[in-house]
């Protein structure tokens, strides 16, 4: 690993200029799971790593019952999956984290670090898209909000400005007569990256019965995690049959990009998709209808 | 440039100078020489350097020494007390958990950590939590035998 500058600001302001002062060439560390093992292969060499570790605003998980579930950056994967609040708020997290690469990983890795590094063999952020979450961002001077979809460009690349920090995700409540399903399918050891990983969020109609909209977003399958948005509105003002939940996996698995790599060709994790985008709103529908 | 940390490692106040490239495991190894944890796959996959921080297991291989500034270590050194083995070590050696032991630190590392949160933990939680060590000798089901031992008696 090449030598670096080392900097702890305990403001996010402080944080933004040391950013905007290294004009590009400069990483956030938050967890440091991922950044650490691209710097030892040499595929980052930054001049400087901000910790922003020691910004005491970036922790904690909270509830309001308007906003919805506020994640700090800094929470870790580990804290997600044992928060009691996450668990009664939204199960689909909780259950989705104990997946998610291993006990040491978890432990490190932050919400934050797993978005903003844009690495798209992972989890969390189908999840978000399905949820309608945003993410809050800081710049020096400056606050944005923008839905979670929009953060994601390009293979590790995201809408994050050189001297802008990722601060909070913020997942709004579940509507009314709406329910969210995500299954992710890993090729070989339970700890791999996931090969497929699929969430699907229904919400029907007053008559309970019809889905008024839909959420299909599919994770692993291209650069960014893709909304398979036809999929989606083959679905609006219909009851799921399995037919149609045939129907709308064989759509969404077409909406995907995937390549072929160590977790399956690409026609093999087409056939995923379908299956999975067919098993989750067969799920999230049944749910749905009898809560 | 150097940084001076601060930490505690196996119960004790500890000072190093670190370079902010060094890794967790580098320190440990080199400068303290507890060279109980191991390096194995690099990218915290395999767990061999396996150590405690602040109580909770992580891949020393990948986290950078400056960063544990303030905080506390625990090695498999450190794990036993008074000349003592500590319970799972112990019941590693009974049920014969190891062959070659280089994944053996970590392993024993983070059963410890998982009786402290669960004392009384289920085979699929010991799996979950496990799930993340590798052991090439495949000493699997001894070492789950060793676990199951362990919270049974506690």
């Amino acid at each position: 690993m090449r030598n670096f500058d080392y900097l702890e600001p305990v403001t996010v302001a402080e944080a933004c200029a040391l950013l905007k002062q290294y004009a590009g060439e400069a990483k956030v560390f938050a967890g440091g799971s991922h950044l650490t093992i691209l710097m030892k292969q040499g595929l980052y060499q930054p001049k400087a790593l901000v910790n922003i570790k020691k910004i005491s605003e970036l922790k904690g998980i909270k509830y309001d019952a308007k906003e919805g579930l506020c994640i700090g950056a800094l929470v870790t994967h580990r804290e997600i999956e044992t928060s009691a609040l996450v668990r009664e708020k939204f199960p689909v997290l909780s259950d989705a984290e104990r997946e998610v690469a291993n006990i040491r990983v978890r432990n490190m890795g932050t919400v934050g670090g797993n978005l903003a590094s844009g690495e798209p063999l992972t989890d969390l952020s189908q999840i978000f898209i399905a949820l309608d979450g945003k993410a809050k961002i800081s710049g020096p001077n400056r606050e944005r909000i923008i839905p979670v979809e929009e953060l994601f460009i390009d293979f590790y690349t995201t809408s994050l400005a050189e001297d802008e920090i990722l601060t909070q995700v913020v997942v709004p409540p579940l509507p009314a007569r709406s329910s969210i399903e995500y299954i992710r399918f890993s090729s070989s050891s339970v700890v791999d990256k996931p090969s497929a990983g699929v969430a699907v969020r229904l919400t029907l109609d007053s008559s309970g019965n019809a889905i008024q909209t839909a959420r299909i977003v599919l994770g692993c399958v291209g650069a960014t995690p893709v909304r398979a948005r036809q999929a989606e509105a083959s679905l609006a003002g219909k009851g799921l049959t399995p037919q149609l939940a045939e129907e709308t996996g064989s759509a969404a698995s077409q909406e995907c990009n995937p390549t072929s790599d160590l977790r399956g060709s690409e026609h093999y994790k087409r056939a995923i998709v379908r299956t999975l985008v067919k098993r989750a709103a067969m799920t999230a529908y049944k749910r749905a209808t009898s809560a | 440039m150097k940084k001076p940390i601060s930490l505690k490692i196996n119960g004790t106040e500890r000072h190093a100078e670190v370079e902010p490239r060094t890794t967790l495991l580098e320190m440990i190894r080199d400068q303290f020489n507890l060279t109980g944890a191991k390096l194995g796959c690099d990218i915290q996959v395999c767990g061999a350097c396996t150590l405690l921080l602040d109580g909770k297991p992580v891949s020393a291989c990948s986290v950078l020494a400056v960063d544990v500034d303030g905080r506390e270590v625990l090695t498999i050194e450190g794990l036993g007390q008074n000349n003592a083995l500590h319970p799972v070590q112990e019941a590693f050696m009974e049920f014969g958990a190891l062959q070659c032991g280089y994944c053996t630190s970590g392993f024993i590392l983070t059963a410890k950590a998982l009786l402290d949160e669960i004392p009384q933990p289920t085979d699929e939680q010991i799996r979950d939590y496990l799930a993340g060590n590798f052991c090439r000798c495949g000493c699997y089901q001894e070492i789950m035998q060793a676990i199951r031992n362990v919270a049974k008696i506690s």
